[in-house]
């Protein structure tokens, strides 16, 4: 599945800087759709090159990073069982670096 | 060991200019640490020490020492603020726990000397103040198996049993007898009322208010005049924080006192100066046997909480207490002292002290107004600058609105019909002047809420 | 599925205000589910209100806005400049940024103010450490390190604002401390037992004693709701933490109140409401307020504490000052006490200097010094535990300070 994700407020640094990523997910084995726990999990293992405690936090973002997908608050599509398709642009914002 | 704590975090700690007092522990810490431990009791200098309080390696006592300093915090509390005089009958509340099981020990050691000087006095004219217990049973609503519940009371008589003489008396009592008088069956009930609440933070603090509200009763029922408290230091640094979060802040100071007397039985904390990680040492010091907790662990806003205290407490060994110490100078209320007692049986040292600490009465009573649910004085809210609320007080503080009552109005009227009619005559009477009933001032705050919308 | 109909995912609502557009966030104040368009209207709304309601400006008053190139910075100009088109507030505003002279940081983010002068039309004007005092915080950091140099850059750049707003001319500062901040400042306030500060921290005015005061059009304002909006209105803002900042104790708070919006958000302007409704004694107060006797900005001692910092850099002596040991003020102190004669035999600052010397010249791995008479903090000069003793906070007669002990 082809996605658009983009880290800002400081994310980006956790990914070597680069903001915009268009990448491919595989759906999980044996699932027949991707959610968004699917995905963070993805993004854990493929694009987050350190300091990963500033992104997640058990399985879902740290407290204090916003999440949009299709500039839709992941607060209004279910959160972590937002389901993805092809095309979306997820968005990860962090709050939490200095104003 | 987490006394070694202290010492070991050679860095990080200094960063923040701002923290000046916690550190000084660490200071004198260093200052050991350096100059050659010497590897005995810093109190009576004989003895090896066992343990430190949470003054880390500043504090190393030998166990006579370190029972002896956390009893003289006790004892302080208990004659600073008059807590317990000879007249007096005490209700410890007993929940198993450490600190209870610490208070229980100590409330009963003070019994235990005082029958010896009253049986050597000639006169016999100070008389020994009674002490009973009480054990609150909450496994209606927390699913134990029952046997595991037979066991822990099992345990509890065989504790307060072993504390003789004196002879105390126990009251075991299940938590929903506080619907007894309402002569309906108070399992149910009580089950209903927790379960028309949907905040789980709002469950929990119902929960604690309904605790205090039955030993209330069990004290008044059989006559105590006081109902003694374990709550430590670090349960008021976790209560400072939590009240804090839930908007209650002008309340907050009503709570964290070492007497409260909004109650029919006053109610005291003689363990406030005591932080739980001494109580719990002594404890295994002395071999006090806790009861397995009967009540699970606090989720919701408590939960966080606790946690949060945790983790600072862990970074910095005194934190609790600064948190403590800061709440502690926020002004108390009027009815955070022994109420005047012009009875002339009462010792002249007894009210001496009273002088001495600044205790003193306070003759016009602030026309204070208190949360209908959860007995929090209320903040006068601008009422002498809108002379339209007719209403002198809004039934319920904002936190309990939120997180007690229901947000829909109509389900209002079963809520407050579910309320034990203990809450609700509080409500009618006291310093409330002639407020008709609970239902009426909660029906009164809806008005006023839909006025707010249009 | 009922969403067949609909271009978008399950869970796609409309927008609870307007009914016609679809939600594109929950408002965490109330929860309610809204559309950008709707968003943008009630968040400025909601910080005019406040403007009204607490009379924050004046018409014809000339107001800095403090720009750091971040989030909250940014958000707040452009709401600003709009409502005071909108609204006729008829103030004149300028941007007031410090440059603390921080490479691959500050230099990034004033780029940004500059691009906000252009695009919101606002006059900016940077005053910068190096010109004000003579080091840039990359200077400073390569004498001191990395302990406490967040202590240097908050005392330097409090003083620095006010030093630009009095070269604007203008007649108060706004900031853009959101309402998380203010919950988190509350707590770290209980937390280290300062109730003078706790009792002060709440107030949306705050310094209106002082020089120039300084207000938070949003303190009510969720951080959450302010970066949504700088993201949907595309703003331009710098978003890196400071490089020098360790960030830890004050961390532990802010990751709190970001677990605590997560199960209640309504707890952020709980804990605001708490600050604002403790009761505290208004005995709690300030020391008294005059004016440094080498700069002549406001200061409860004889020198202001930018000065005492800066003294120590100064002279090779980058821990005077540091850890609210006040030898070179107690000295002073003492000094007017003393039938208001102003001589001094041993001033707390040469005694510094005798010490600093001193661990010059030796290994001095353990050692530990005290001087004066009452703990009041440890520090650390190049890894050797000091131990300041203070005696002027106790109100005995201050003595001079000396070094009493040294261990080894």
């Amino acid at each position: 599945m082809h996605l658009t994700l983009e880290f800002g407020g400081g994310l980006e640094l956790l990914c070597e800087s680069v903001k915009v990523h268009n990448v491919n997910v595989d759906m999980p084995k044996g699932a027949d759709k991707l959610t968004m726990k699917d995905l963070l999990a993805w993004v854990r293992t493929n694009l987050i090159k350190e300091r990963p405690e500033m992104f997640i936090k058990g399985e879902s973002v740290r407290p204090g990073v916003l999440v949009l997908v299709n500039d839709c608050d992941w607060e209004l599509s279910g959160q972590l069982d937002t389901t993805l398709e092809e095309k979306d642009v997820v968005v990860f914002i962090s709050t939490l670096h200095g104003g | 060991m987490a006394c070694n704590l202290s010492t070991c975090n050679s860095s990080g700690c200094y960063k923040e200019y701002e923290e000046k007092d916690q550190n000084n522990s660490k200071t004198r810490a260093a200052v050991k640490g350096s100059s050659g431990r010497q590897n005995l009791c810093v109190k009576c200098k004989s003895s090896e020490p066992v343990c430190c309080g949470i003054g880390g390696e500043d504090s190393r006592f030998c166990k006579d020492c370190f029972k002896n300093n956390l009893y003289g915090k006790f004892k302080q509390a208990v004659t600073y603020n008059a807590m317990i005089t000879p007249p007096d009958k005490v209700l410890v509340a007993f929940s198993g726990g450490p600190s209870s099981r610490v208070l229980l020990q100590f409330v009963h050691e003070m019994q235990y000397r005082a029958q010896k000087n009253y049986d050597a006095s000639k006169d016999k004219s100070l008389p020994v103040f009674g002490v009973g217990v009480a054990f609150i049973d909450e496994s209606s609503i927390h699913s134990f198996a029952s046997k595991q519940t037979e066991k822990a009371i099992e345990d509890i008589r065989s504790i307060v049993s072993n504390l003789a003489p004196p002879l105390k008396e126990l009251f075991v009592v299940p938590i929903e007898s506080i619907f007894s008088s309402d002569g309906i069956d108070c399992k149910e009930r009580l089950q209903k009322l927790l379960g028309a609440l949907g905040d789980v933070t709002g469950k929990e603090d119902l929960l604690i208010h309904l605790r205090l509200l039955c030993l209330q009763k069990i004290a008044s029922e059989n006559g105590y005049t006081r109902v003694v408290l374990g709550t430590c230091t670090s349960r008021i640094a976790c209560y400072v924080i939590s009240a804090t979060v839930k908007g209650q802040g002008y309340s907050l100071s009503a709570d964290i006192q070492y007497v409260d007397s909004r109650w029919e039985i006053p109610v005291v904390l003689p363990l406030r100066d005591c932080p739980a990680q001494e109580l719990n040492t002594l404890c295994s010091l002395d071999g006090l046997k806790i009861v397995e907790m009967l009540n699970g662990p606090c989720s919701g806003i408590n939960g966080l909480v606790s946690s949060f205290v945790k983790v600072l407490q862990e970074e910095n060994l005194s934190r609790e207490c600064t948190i403590v110490r800061t709440a502690g100078k926020l002004t108390p209320f009027h009815f955070n002292r022994i109420p005047e007692i012009h009875d002339s049986n009462v010792p002249s040292a007894t009210r001496r002290h009273h002088r001495r600490h600044g205790l003193k009465s306070n003759g016009s009573l602030s026309s204070e107004s208190f949360c209908a649910i959860c007995n929090s004085p209320l903040k006068k809210s601008n009422s002498s600058e809108s002379p339209q609320t007719s209403d002198p007080c809004v039934a319920a503080c904002s936190s309990c609105q939120f997180q007690i009552l229901p947000k829909d109005p109509s389900l209002m009227e079963q809520f407050v019909s579910l309320l034990p009619r203990a809450v609700i005559t509080r409500a009618k009477h006291g310093d409330r002047g002639n407020v008709s009933s609970v239902r009426e001032q909660i029906q009164d705050f809806l008005l006023s809420d839909e006025d707010d919308e249009v | 599925m009922e969403d067949d109909t609909k271009p978008k995912k399950p869970g796609t609502r409309l927008c609870c205000a307007c009914n016609q557009r679809r939600a594109a966030l929950k408002r965490p104040k109330t929860l309610e589910q809204i559309c950008r368009e709707c968003f943008y209207a009630v968040f400025e709304e909601e910080i005019h209100q406040v403007i009204l309601e607490n009379k924050l400006f004046k018409p014809g008053e000339r107001i800095a806005i403090g720009a750091s190139g971040g989030k909250d910075s940014t958000v707040l100009a452009y709401v600003l400049s709009e409502l005071n088109r909108r609204h006729n507030y008829g103030l004149d505003l300028f941007l007031l940024s410090v440059d603390e002279g921080i490479t691959g940081y500050r230099d990034d983010s004033l780029e940004t103010v500059k691009r906000n002068e252009l695009q919101y039309g606002l006059p900016l004007k940077i005053v910068s450490y190096k010109d004000l005092y003579g080091w840039t915080m990359d200077e400073i950091v390569k004498m001191i390190g990395l302990k406490n140099n967040c202590t240097f850059c908050g005392v330097f750049r409090r003083q620095a604002l006010d030093r630009g707003a009095a070269l604007l001319k203008v007649d108060k500062v706004a900031t853009g401390h959101n309402a998380d901040d203010i919950a988190e400042t509350v707590l770290l306030n209980i937390l280290r037992g300062d109730i003078a500060r706790l009792s002060r921290c709440t107030s949306i005015i705050t310094g209106e004693d002082g020089p120039i005061p300084r207000c938070k059009p949003f303190k009510y304002t969720y951080e959450k709701e302010i970066v949504m909006y700088a993201y949907f209105k595309k703003l331009d803002y710098f978003s890196t933490e400071c490089i020098y900042s360790p960030n830890a104790y004050r961390g532990f708070a802010r990751e709190f109140i970001k677990d605590l919006e997560r199960i209640r958000p309504r707890a952020i302007l709980d804990i605001i409401k708490s600050g604002e409704d403790f009761r505290i004694a208004t005995s709690t107060k300030m020391p008294e307020q005059g004016t440094c006797e080498r700069c002549g900005y406001i200061s409860s001692q004889k020198w202001c504490k930018a000065c005492v910092l800066l003294e120590g850099l100064n002279r090779g002596l980058p821990k005077l000052g540091i850890g609210r040991n006040q030898g070179l003020n107690s000295d002073a102190k003492e000094d007017i006490k003393k039938d208001g004669r102003t001589k001094r035999s041993s001033s707390g600052l040469a005694l510094h200097q005798e010490i600093g010397m001193w661990l010059n010249g030796r290994e001095t791995k353990g050692d530990v010094f005290l001087f004066d008479i009452h703990p009041t903090k440890v520090f650390q000069i190049e890894g050797i535990t000091q131990i300041v003793l203070n005696t002027w906070l106790m109100g005995h007669p201050p003595k001079s300070i000396v070094l009493v002990h040294i261990v080894s």
